[in-house]
């Protein structure tokens, strides 16, 4: 066997120790593994980018939408405005006692024999009820029995259109002197009526209760509402 | 197997090594990736937000369209009755516009006064005012006067008589001295 000998033995374990070096294969692997993450930085860099274009696009419809949608919300706040004021008014509206149907009446009963001086109305505010008070002198032989007369007509022609009708005499009082109707002399009572009634119609055959009844009541007719029509030559 | 002999150099190098290996790692994730992604995020919120906000803002569009038609009528409503408020002050132009009304059905020398104005009690009614007008008619005929009355209900809605006050003239069989008190309810111009 041939003895083999290494002179250069040195300068090899020199080369290994060279190629070994710890600080050397740490760069390289520090190389290494900074170039991966610098890979990985990048695709995240290009999501990143890909976002970034989303959101402008996103805010661009944004920009174009939002000042429809202040618009919009600004006349959707105006909208519910007028319609709650318009619910409101017609409220008002709707709630109105009409005067002219009531006066129609009172001059339909009013005979030729009663003579009104006075009439004062209104509306009490605690239930929008309507009172009304009626002075006026009734000439007869019996003018009393007129001027009842006239009460339980009038009681009988609200009732027709109106709710819960109460017609009853503040005042009845009979006068000294006598009236010239017809150019007879005739004697009168002066009287004061009070009225209350509800606006709204009642029921249809229910009676309002009567205060002051000299004759029996007289079956009760349906009711109309007074409210249907407000024709001036109803008047 | 051979063991590997690290001499003190190597070690300290080896050391220095993984010092630089962390410090580049620290690097990496708190300079670079670390902002990187809190934007990516940021941004991912933001696009979902404003994608959001958009559909709600399309269906509040929607929403608008479809109370526009359903107040059609309303919007109709609330115009012709503001219309019932002319220009100017009321106490100016509701007198003789009373005058003028009364005049047609042969009732003159109407007047009217301003009793009260006051606003509307419901928060809706900001734009409006109800005033209280005393109207004296000084000589009417009973037949006219409810003529008059039935037109002045129906033609003007916001209009409500509170108080009718009719008096017989003592000489004139046939007149009438005539108290109205409205009500009207008045657009602020």
């Amino acid at each position: 066997m041939a003895l083999h000998l290494n002179l250069l033995h040195e300068e090899i374990s020199e080369e290994r120790m060279r190629k070994r070096d710890p600080l050397k294969l740490g760069i390289k692997a520090l190389i290494g593994i900074g170039a991966l993450l610098f890979i990985y930085y990048g695709w995240n860099a290009y999501r990143t980018i890909q976002i970034s274009s989303q959101l402008s696009t996103a805010r661009g419809e944004w920009q174009k939408v939002e000042p429809k949608v202040t618009a919009a919300q600004k006349r959707a706040a105006e909208l519910h405005r007028i319609i709650d004021s318009t619910k409101v008014l017609d409220g008002l509206i709707d709630e109105r006692f009409y005067w002219a149907p009531l006066l129609a009446i009172i001059s339909h009963c009013v005979a030729p024999n009663i003579q009104l001086t006075s009439l004062d109305g209104g509306i009490v505010e605690v239930d929008h009820s309507i009172s009304v008070t009626l002075e006026g002198i009734a000439a007869a032989r019996e003018p009393r029995a007129a001027a009842e007369e006239f009460r339980q007509l009038l009681s009988e022609q609200l009732e027709k259109g109106y709710g819960d009708v109460k017609v009853n005499f503040k005042n009845l009082e009979d006068l000294d002197t006598l009236i010239s109707l017809s150019g007879t002399p005739t004697a009168s009572a002066r009287f004061i009526l009070n009225i209350n009634f509800d606006p709204t119609p009642g029921e249809p055959g229910k009676k309002s209760e009567r205060v002051e009844k000299t004759e029996p009541a007289k079956p009760a007719k349906p009711a109309k509402p007074a409210k249907a029509s407000n024709d001036p030559d109803q008047a | 197997m051979t063991r590997i002999k690290l001499n003190k150099d190597q070690i300290q190098k080896i050391f220095l090594s993984t010092l630089g290996f962390i410090g580049l790692l620290y690097c990496y994730f708190t300079f670079f990736l670390g902002p990187l992604n809190r934007s990516r995020e940021s941004m991912t919120a933001e696009i979902a937000d404003m994608q959001k906000k958009t559909i709600s803002s399309k269906d509040e569009l929607k929403k608008t369209a479809k109370l526009e038609l359903q107040a059609k009528e309303a919007t109709g409503r609330y115009e012709a009755l503001k219309r019932t408020t002319a220009e100017g002050a009321p106490i100016a132009w509701f007198p003789p516009k009373m005058r003028s009304f009364f005049a047609k059905y042969g009732i003159d020398k109407a007047s009217a006064r301003l009793e009260s104005s006051t606003d509307f009690k419901q928060p809706e009614m900001a734009d409006w005012i109800k005033d209280t007008w005393a109207i004296e008619l000084p000589e009417s005929e009973y037949g006219d006067l409810g003529k008059a009355i039935a037109d002045l209900e129906n033609t003007e809605p916001l209009l409500a008589i509170e108080r009718l006050v009719i008096h017989a003239v003592p000489d004139q069989a046939q007149a009438q001295q005539v108290s109205l008190f409205t009500q009207t309810a008045l657009y602020k111009k």
